[in-house]
């Protein structure tokens, strides 16, 4: 045991202790989270105000000056932070909870979208035509900035008799134009043309809002015993991540064995190493190394994930039994498709042959994402508790089927231990075999009856 | 005293051929033994099967007292024909590495790593990758990998290819050096010169089977040499009165003289005697044994392979 420990510990350190792990692995969490965190404060540091005019012709003669007033800063500041409260609204209970122990987050978040802009409302002169309106659009100013060209239709206060909606507003805008000016010239007009149109029908706009505003209400998942906030998305990704970090883990670890095995056959140390150990204890203490590195990159991301979760409040909405069946089932995973991986590379001379005997396991480790919309919407049917029995693909749809928001019944989870266990044992059996007998094979590459008849001869 | 090694009918194939055929093999403690034939003749699968790298398919082994080397593998030092080393470790890392999985106290490793390299001419090379080393230079790291546990018997597998004559010379010192130590040294080759020079008894496979396993003596007393190497002291001199002697029946042309091949029944210890009073020498002396030549009369002789087999 003591000498499959240190060639656990080689492999380990000769995996993680390289620049190849360092950038590949460490690096790109650490460029996520960087971007994560400054990115929204560079976000949110404000750019230079955009001044400008806005031209507006209007035969109807009663939206221009409606259109002073929604087109302000203090009314553009005003929209901006109740679409941030509703948005909030919206959000997970953990999310409102944060933005409420902080008042000024609706303003925060209106902040995000830059500094508002500062328009003037200007009409042509009288009697000027659409072709000179867009010569003044695109004429150079020395002045403020041309920003666009407003034509409201005559009919957008007063609806024809033959039509069943309104008139709107043509908009001319130069190319070089900000989307987020476009769009509070949007939000602008579309104020002013509802309430000069609630006006004109003696209503109040306050009153209409409230009429018409029907918040989504809050979903409440019930389970046996328990009851917690729906949290849509969130209930979608869950079940990904999970399956992803256990795939990410088992796929790195087990190309990490192939690599690692395929460079001592063919620098020929093996022979060294089996001179000092039995060929069982080198693959034993191989794949203990490579599940090492793997658990390391596992609890780099779960920490990340946890953190990020943390960082919003929404901790709690990860089970930490998920966790632990995580590292369970990727143990159980990584084992079985670990030791034929290292068989794999035992059996052949290089990468490329390596590569193509694992093409199998790999695709393999493809169905789950396959299977995991069917899986995840239905977790309790007959299919997904059948799938859940068969290796390798058991734990991944185990996961998943934990992660979703009717998680299974226990006896079945122990049940795809149980079997993971099985073949896991199977998977060792096989595999040591082939590796004993792979190690000191060159020449061409095995087939399957190949390998099949030296776990049968071994 | 138990023999450090002992192998009984061993068999050995792969698919269709016959790799080791019925080899019977006992090394005693403190021997040492080469084993010696041609390419593919099978050394290199008898070795790994006392490794317990390949596995007999019929036959007993018995190594340092145990059914199978696994179970004495700390006290055994081994190096591969095949020789490989992890590429881009430092060589202080591979040895060390290789100490701990022989067995080696955490203690000792760094003062033995540190001899270990000035024995060998490598004093401070322990940062330097491998892969920065040349293919000599590295089969010294590996030779001192096999023995850097001090074990009690020493496998080399080829030991002596690819390496210089200086190399040569500090290998064959440190096989000396570990035999005097007490260790049990085991060595193939397939260069017969070195088996001659190193030595004590020499096996020989051809073709899977045993063909000979004797002391090194008493080969020399079995293939009594017929040969003796004559240098004239004046290159002129007339060989006519050499020809003439009784003793002699031919004289052949050789580097820097002649080989006198004696006729039957005549006593080479007489032969020398009146050679030297018939033309004077610089040079007289009986040709050495070369194993070659024994491999060669063994091979082509059914009885000789009888006998031994």
């Amino acid at each position: 045991m003591r000498k499959v420990g240190y060639i656990a510990a080689r492999e380990f350190l000769g995996t993680v202790v390289t620049k190849g792990f360092i950038v590949g692995v460490l690096m790109t969490p650490a460029l996520l989270t960087i971007v994560f965190a400054v990115a929204p404060r560079l976000m949110a540091q404000r750019g230079s105000v955009v001044r400008g005019q806005v031209a507006v012709i209007d035969p109807t003669n009663r939206v221009t000056s409606e259109l002073r007033l929604t087109m302000s800063p203090a009314e553009m500041t005003r929209r901006r932070e109740e679409t941030a409260r509703r948005a909030i609204a919206n959000a997970p209970a953990a999310v409102r909870d944060i933005a409420a122990s902080q008042p000024s987050t609706p303003s925060a978040v209106a902040g995000a979208l830059g500094a508002v802009p500062e328009l003037e409302v200007v009409e042509p002169q009288t009697g000027a035509d659409l072709q000179t309106a867009k010569g003044w659009l695109t004429a150079p100013s020395d002045g403020p900035r041309h920003l666009a060209l407003v034509v409201i239709h005559p009919d957008a206060i007063q609806r024809l008799r033959n039509r069943d909606e309104y008139g709107v507003y043509d908009i001319y805008v130069p190319a070089t134009i900000d989307d987020r000016v476009e769009t509070a010239i949007y939000d602008s007009l579309r104020d002013a043309l509802v309430n000069v149109r609630l006006r004109a029908q003696n209503m109040d706009r306050q009153t209409v809002d409230a009429l018409v505003r029907v918040p989504r209400p809050r979903s409440v998942t019930l389970t046996q015993g328990n009851e917690r906030a729906t949290v849509g998305a969130f209930n979608r990704i869950l079940p990904l991540a999970f399956t992803g970090l256990l795939l990410m883990g088992v796929l790195m670890g087990g190309q990490g064995l192939v690599t690692s095995t395929v460079e001592e056959k063919s620098s020929r140390v093996v022979e060294v190493l089996l001179s000092a150990v039995s060929p069982i204890e080198l693959m034993a203490g191989k794949i203990l190394g490579q599940m090492a590195v793997s658990l390391v990159i596992l609890a780099i991301y779960i920490a990340l994930a946890l953190l990020a979760l943390a960082s919003f409040a929404m901790l709690g909405l990860v089970d930490p039994i998920l966790i632990v069946y995580l590292v369970i089932f990727f143990i159980i995973t990584y084992l079985t498709i670990g030791s034929l991986m290292a068989a794999a590379g035992a059996a052949v001379n290089e990468m490329r042959e390596a590569q193509q005997l694992a093409m199998p396991m790999m695709l393999a480790l493809m169905i789950p994402w396959v299977l995991a919309t069917p899986i995840a919407r239905e977790p309790n049917s007959p299919f997904s508790t059948i799938i859940s029995f068969i290796p390798p693909v058991n734990t991944f749809a185990m996961l998943l089927r934990l992660t979703s928001t009717a998680p299974p019944p226990a006896w079945q989870v122990w049940l795809t231990i149980l079997i993971g266990i099985g073949s896991v044992t199977a998977a060792i059996w096989f595999a040591a075999k082939v590796f004993r007998i792979g190690l000191l094979m060159y020449g061409k590459p095995p087939d399957l009856a190949t390998l099949i008849r030296w776990a049968r001869s071994a | 005293m138990n023999p450090a090694l002992r192998l009984t009918g061993i068999r050995k194939r792969f698919g269709s051929t016959t790799a080791v055929e019925s080899l019977d093999l006992e090394v005693p403690s403190g021997a040492l033994y080469g084993v010696i034939g041609p390419n593919g003749a099978g050394k290199t699968t008898t070795i790994r099967m006392i490794m317990s790298i390949l596995f007999p398919d019929a036959g007993e082994l018995s190594v340092l007292g145990h059914a199978s080397a696994l179970e004495a593998k700390d006290r055994i030092g081994y190096l591969p024909e095949e020789r490989g080393v992890y590429r881009r470790m430092p060589v202080g890392a591979f040895l060390t590495y290789i100490a701990r999985l022989k067995g080696v106290t955490e203690a000792e490793i760094p003062a033995r790593v540190r001899r270990g390299l000035e024995r060998v001419e490598l004093g401070g090379s322990e940062k330097k990758r491998c892969e920065e080393l040349s293919k000599g230079t590295l089969q010294k790291v590996q030779i001192l990998a096999a023995i850097i546990h001090q074990p009690d018997l020493l496998i080399l597998d080829e030991p002596f290819t690819g390496l210089e004559p200086v190399s040569t010379r500090l290998l064959r010192d440190i096989v000396v050096a570990e035999h005097r130590r007490g260790a049990t040294i085991l060595f193939s080759t397939h260069a017969m010169h070195q088996a001659e020079d190193l030595c004590e008894h020499v096996v020989m496979i051809h073709r899977g089977r045993k063909v000979l396993d004797e002391p090194i003596v008493n080969l020399r007393r079995r293939f009594d040499p017929r040969t003796i190497r004559f240098e004239p002291l004046d290159p002129a001199a007339d060989l006519a009165p050499l020809r003439a002697l009784a003793e002699v029946e031919r004289l052949e042309p050789a580097a820097n003289g002649y080989d006198v091949l004696l006729a039957d029944g005549s006593d080479p210890g007489i032969a020398i005697q009146r050679m030297t009073a018939a033309v004077a020498p610089s040079r007289i002396e009986l040709a050495r044994l070369r194993l070659e030549d024994v491999f060669v009369s063994i091979v082509s002789d059914g009885h000789a392979l009888g006998a031994v087999s």
